[in-house]
Formats: C-alpha cells, structure tokens, sequence
C-alpha cells in the first residue's frame, strides 16, 4: 500500500505563514509522499514562495509539486521554482519522478495543465492567433504529461496537475467557467497511459471525486474543497 | 442607457467588482463570489488568511465606495485530515 498525501491551491503569503505547519508535522503518520497541485502562492513572487518552502521543507516525506497559474502571476518561474529546489520541494513540469516507497517504486508526472473545456464543449485551434495559441498551449501541455507518463517505469504512476483533467470534479464551478478550469486533452494522455491516481487543484467550488473516462480516480485536493491541511488515498501497487 | 447608467447595471457591476478583485494586486483573487443586489454587493467564499479577508473589504470599499459591503469571506480550515481514502 502507498499512501499519497496532496493539497493545492493554498495561497500561501507572508499573512498566512504557518498555517498548514502544525498538520504537517504530523504527515508522516498520514502519508509517504506529498504532493502539491499548483497555486501555492497568491502572486507568484520570490517572497512569496519562500513562505511556501518553509511551510512544506523538513517533513518527514518527500514533497513533489507542480506550480499554478497563480505561481506564474509575476513571470518568475524559474526563480520561484529555484526557491523549491533549494529547500528539497521536487518541481515537476513535463517531467516525472519515481520515488522508492517500502518494496515499491511510485512514479510522478507533473505538468500545471491549462484550459480549453471538455468534450462537446471546448475550443478549437481557429481563427484568430489568440486563440490559436490558447489552445495549442493546452495541446503542448497535455503532450507533455503523455510522454512523461509513458516513460515512467514505476509499480504505480499519479498524474499530478493544477487544472482539471475531467469536468465532475469541477461541479459546483458556474459551468460558463469551465473552459477556464481544465482540459479533456489532460484525461486523454491520462487514459492513455497505465496511471492509477489524477490529482489536480484549481477549482476552489469544484468536487472533491471523479474518474476519467477509462475509470482512473480524479482528485481535486484544492484546500477550499478538501477542508484540511492535506487529503490522503492509498493506492495498491 | 448612457454608460454610467450601463455600469451600474448589477450585472455590470458584479463583473466589474470581480475583475478589480482579481487585478488588484492587493487582492489578486479570483476564488470569491461576488453578488449585487441593488445597493449591496456581498463576498463569500474561502480565503487562506484573516489579512486577506480584510484587503477584499478595502479595495472593494475603494472601488465601489457608494455601495454597501457584506464580507461573509471565511479563512479556510487547515486541521490534520482524518482517515484516508482507500483506491481500489
């Protein structure tokens, strides 16, 4: 049994220092593995992310995350993901990590995802340049968590996303924002591939429970929707 | 309609109040309802600190001062989950 623990979406700034802290600390009782799903600032800048690195360094779990859009808000990606890296916080975009847990090897791909809606209900790469480029960002994205899941060789794989991979974990979002939330093309390269977890974040009124498609569980561990400090799944390799 | 008239439309208005919430840097929140009714305008929703609730109040009291503000913003809770979920 690997047991996953996963939070997104905390906004963490200097007013809201040590919020999480004292869960935390306790992690270990709960979980191998942490796992956050993007949004872990309120502007994205240095300053900010440090709060987030002090919040979520020297657990007694590894910690892997993806950013959010809100990470990108100050265009500092690289700087702020630095200040993960410095303090042992694992980055993933477009890339993945397999992490040793007991006899098990658990694989992670990250990616922040993007949107573009759902089947039936989503938009085309057509017309003008804006639009094109929104889409082909998504398209790109969702390539990119295909192929670092497929290379991943591990004995269970989580998806690990900001945006919504399926709609049912959106519900309670005003549908007219939907196409702003996720992206069937993520549950596509998920379905696509062997994975036994999708963890995203994101929509702060969504569900906390879905499934792709092809049955995968589709969690939405945004802190508004969770109520906790972190949500926990056990998953048997 | 001329276009003060139009902007005081609630529906306008509740746009507008939301996309000043979310661009303000202050504020940079996209993640609150924001209701008009009249002269009234009503938050709610989750934030992750007591600081940031009272900033919403701020810069919405800046940018619509004629209106009533109705905060019912709430700081999310942060405890140590319970059991977990089993997959499968």
């Amino acid at each position: 049994m690997i047991r996953i623990a996963a939070v997104g979406d905390v906004h963490l700034d200097e007013n809201a220092r040590g919020r999480l802290r004292p869960a935390l600390e306790r992690v270990g009782r709960h979980a191998d593995v942490l796992l956050l799903s993007g949004d872990l600032t309120r502007h994205g800048t240095v300053g900010e992310m440090r709060v987030v690195a002090e919040e979520f360094s020297g657990l007694p779990v590894p910690v892997v995350a993806v950013l959010g859009n809100h990470d990108h808000h100050s265009d500092a990606v690289p700087e702020v993901t630095d200040v993960l890296h410095d303090h042992d916080i694992e980055v993933l975009e477009g890339d993945s990590v397999v992490l040793p847990i007991g006899p098990h090897r658990l694989g992670i791909a990250g990616v922040k995802g993007f949107g573009g809606g759902f089947a039936g209900k989503c938009a085309s790469a057509f017309g003008e340049p804006e639009i094109k480029a929104f889409v082909r960002h998504t398209v790109d994205v969702a390539d990119r968590l295909r192929k670092a899941l497929d290379a991943l060789d591990a004995d269970a794989r989580v998806a690990l996303m900001h945006y919504a991979p399926i709609p049912e974990t959106l519900q309670g979002e005003p549908p007219e924002i939907y196409p702003f939330l996720g992206s069937y093309l993520l549950s596509e390269a998920i379905d696509a591939t062997d994975v036994d977890l999708a963890v995203h974040g994101h929509a702060h009124y969504g569900a906390e429970q879905g499934m792709t498609p092809a049955g995968v569980p589709v969690r939405n561990v945004a802190q508004p929707v969770i109520r906790t400090a972190f949500a926990v799944y056990s998953i048997e390799p | 309609m001329n276009e003060s008239e139009q902007s005081r439309a609630p529906g306008h208005h509740a746009a507008r109040l939301r996309r000043v919430l979310a661009e303000d840097s202050r504020t940079a929140e996209l993640g609150v309802q924001i209701t008009v009714e009249g002269a009234a305008v009503h938050l709610a929703g989750p934030v992750a600190s007591g600081r940031h609730k009272d900033e919403l109040d701020r810069v919405l009291r800046e940018a619509a001062p004629e209106m009533r503000v109705y905060n019912d913003v709430w700081v999310v809770e942060a405890d140590e989950p319970g059991s977990g979920e089993e997959l499968r």
